[in-house]
């Protein structure tokens, strides 16, 4: 099944929040993935790992490497930076497109022999990138050549649209028939 | 002759503006969504038809209406429904409706409308695609259908009385669009030059179910009474609208979209402040407010609510109207810079009910200096979002200050202070607002008091160096990472917070949703509650058939009663 980007969007940062990221870090998730399915890469999967990654994963996390990669824009034009492993490196490609834009550069990242570029916009990358024992190297480059195609739909494994969907889930106060009709203000006849 | 718009006069502040009270006082005007797209369709002379309408006795089936603009046409495809009456509910968490509706983008197959047929009926549990603009839902009035029914079916037409009372056949309960259920986000319509202002798929789709609303009761009444049947008259039908029922669920958008409702209100105020900077009045212009003045009395008188706030602010507003009345008669002409005077009186005589009716009212006469604003209406700063990490932490305190000064002083602990909390039902996945010291809500409480969070992050900021950059800050307190970016934000959406506080025990959701639904070109705001309001739109406006740059523009206006 399709999904638009913006249910993408909301469904994201209702399973960051769930995963009791701040509200913050879950709208930089939600923007992440968003950014992601935008250019034809399964943002919903990344995400999906991310939050069923194993506790004992030593890996940092994509999301504050991430933030912290677009906090720090102005200081990436002055070479290469190095960051530690990260679980999901894609997930911080949207935070180097983020940062980017803010310096108006191309940027590359490369882990464990793979590199994706982007310019804040565009982006070339392979279809997933992995990381087992890799450190990250951000850098300036020239221009992205043969960027993704732009998606205007996301179609995600069903089974990580409902990882998400599980830990959105735990967001939502339970129903009480009281909220019901305090909550939603409502309890007069609509049927008038 | 293109006016210059010079403002000498400045834009209200966002201090005076963004309270509560005030935006729960606004009307719509020249700038309201309904009235951006009316006018469009008129001046590019858009074509109606209505190429299905298949509809048996029991009043189920489907029409398809069809609206062709310079480039693209949008079809709504309505389906109609034999609902019992016990399930007939306004409420979000209702399953099924008299009618439900989708906007297509395009003119919908065979095939696209059995597809349709399959989930739009559903609403929120079924799926449309990127081809649907919106999807929609609407109840009759079951008091005044009936009655339409009847006396159409026996060559009569509908007692005015009871027309009057209620407005409105059919009132929408919730309409969708941006990615809603599936269907195409905004980003698919943004660079259209008719869909670029907000919401007007949203529009489009109500103008279009007002028509078939008139149809389809017209279409039962000669199935119930045959030959002896007749038509509903043009004048009760033009002063149909489409009620609709907004509860909760849209007073959290004016907050999570700040950019957005930034733009809507800084759009307007930059208009106010034209006017206002207007030195003299053409005798063109004071009669044309003049002659709306008296038209929007009318619509006042008209405007009947059951809820005591509203009927208070009603009759503040009635009382507001007759001293504009004798100030009129007094000072015809204003002197120099009338509209500014006006408003100066007003901030010093009038309700906040009537000073927002006159600020919309001054940018009647002036389309040349007003409506051009309407393209700046849209968030189209894709990198608002995205936070200066290198700013220091001086100047993110000065941000917050500025929006928020007021809440630093107040004291967060009071319960009366943060006696509610906002939250989403695991039922239906809407906001509610809940009682935080009463039930089980906290836990799950969503980021609706930016003024409470401001207060906070401003203290946790307190003791950090204040030459440092805020991304030191924002790695150590990432729970107050949207606070900052709130605060970086306002600088270019000076508009875009509330200076109030949207958790106290006294906060009126109504206000939130009359804010936006004034946007909306809304009238004849009917709170049921403190937190779900009732309200008509297009009532007044001409149909299809009547559309021209004549009735495009000032049909919101009734027109005077003798």
């Amino acid at each position: 099944m399709s999904f638009s980007l913006n249910e993408v969007e909301a469904t994201a940062k209702r399973a960051a929040r769930g995963a009791e990221y701040s509200w913050g870090m879950a709208e930089e998730a939600a923007k992440a993935v968003r950014w992601l399915c935008a250019n034809d890469m399964d943002g919903v999967h990344e995400l999906a790992k991310l939050l069923e990654r194993d506790a004992e994963d030593q890996a940092a996390c994509p999301l504050r490497i991430g933030t912290q990669i677009t906090d720090n824009a102005a200081n990436l034009t002055q070479g290469s930076m190095d960051f530690p492993e990260v679980a999901r490196p894609a997930l911080v490609l949207p935070f180097l497109a983020f940062a980017a834009r803010q310096v108006d550069l191309c940027l590359s990242l490369t882990s464990n022999g793979q590199t994706a570029k982007t310019d804040g916009h565009a982006l070339s990358s392979p279809n997933e990138m992995t990381s087992p024992g890799q450190s990250l190297v951000i850098g300036v480059c020239d221009t992205v050549d043969s960027p993704r195609e732009v998606a205007s739909r996301a179609t995600p494994i069903p089974e990580d649209w409902a990882t998400l969907n599980r830990w959105a889930h735990l967001t939502y106060a339970p129903a009480t028939e009281e909220s019901r009709l305090l909550g939603a203000g409502a309890g007069l006849s609509d049927n008038d | 002759m293109q006016h210059v718009a010079q403002t000498e006069i400045p834009r209200r502040s966002p201090e005076t503006v963004m309270r509560l009270s005030r935006l729960g006082s606004l009307h719509q005007c020249r700038l309201s969504f309904m009235r951006i797209l009316t006018r469009r369709m008129a001046r590019e002379d858009w074509q109606f038809s209505r190429p299905v309408f298949d509809i048996d006795a029991r009043g189920v089936g489907h029409a398809v209406y069809c609206a062709k603009g310079p480039e693209h046409t949008y079809s709504l495809v309505a389906f109609a429904h034999d609902l019992p009456p016990e399930m007939r509910s306004d409420r979000v968490i209702a399953t099924a409706w008299d009618a439900t509706f989708t906007l297509f983008d395009g003119t919908p197959t065979k095939a696209d409308i059995e597809r349709l047929s399959q989930n739009v009926p559903l609403q929120e549990a079924g799926r449309v695609d990127e081809q649907s603009l919106s999807v929609s839902r609407a109840n009759r009035s079951v008091r005044l259908w009936e009655h339409f029914v009847d006396r159409l079916s026996r060559g009569e037409q509908p007692d005015i009385s009871k027309v009057d009372a209620v407005g409105y056949l059919m009132r929408t309960t919730a309409v969708y669009g941006s990615g809603k259920l599936g269907s195409a986000d905004f980003e698919k319509i943004a660079q259209r030059p008719e869909m670029s202002a907000p919401f007007q798929a949203e529009m489009l789709s109500v103008y279009l179910t007002r028509t078939f609303v008139r149809d389809l009761v017209n279409h039962m009444a000669r199935l119930r009474g045959g030959e002896s049947a007749v038509q509903m008259s043009s004048e009760i039908a033009e002063s149909l609208g489409i009620g609709n029922s907004t509860g909760l669920g849209m007073a959290p958008y004016i907050i999570n979209h700040p950019v957005l409702f930034n733009n809507w209100i800084m759009v307007r105020e930059e208009a106010i402040a034209r006017v206002r900077s207007v030195e003299h009045a053409s005798q063109d212009a004071i009669e044309r407010f003049h002659h709306l003045l008296a038209r929007s009395s009318t619509s006042v008188d008209q405007w009947a609510s059951e809820h005591p706030i509203q009927q208070a602010k009603c009759a503040d507003l009635k009382q507001d109207l007759a001293a504009l009345q004798t100030r009129l008669t007094e000072t015809p002409r204003g002197g120099d810079y009338p509209w500014d005077q006006l408003v100066r009186w007003g901030e010093n005589t009038l309700s906040l009910e009537g000073q927002e009716l006159i600020a919309s009212l001054i940018l009647e006469p002036y389309p040349d200096l007003v409506d051009g604003l309407s393209s700046c209406l849209a968030d189209t700063n894709s990198s608002a979002f995205l936070i200066d990490g290198s700013m220091p932490i001086a100047a993110v305190k000065s941000l917050i200050d500025s929006s928020f000064g007021w809440a630093l002083k107040t004291d967060w602990t009071d319960q009366a202070n943060c006696a509610r909390a906002w939250y989403v039902s695991e039922e239906k996945l809407e906001p509610r607002l809940g009682e935080r010291f009463d039930e089980p809500i906290e836990a799950y409480e969503q980021p609706l008091a930016p003024a409470r969070d401001a207060a906070l992050a401003y203290k946790a900021l307190k003791i950090w160096d204040e030459a440092q950059p805020v991304r030191d800050f924002l790695d150590a307190h990432p729970e107050h990472r949207h606070t900052v970016r709130r605060a970086q934000i306002s600088r270019i959406a000076p508009y875009g917070e509330i200076r109030d506080n949207t958790i106290s025990d006294s906060v009126l959701p109504i206000d939130m949703l009359r804010a936006k639904l004034s946007f909306f070109g809304a009238t004849q705001f009917d709170p049921r509650s403190d937190r779900w309001v009732r309200i008509k739109m297009y009532a007044g406006a001409p149909y299809p058939e009547d559309l021209s740059t004549k009735t495009a523009d000032f049909w919101v206006y009734p027109e005077e009663t003798a």
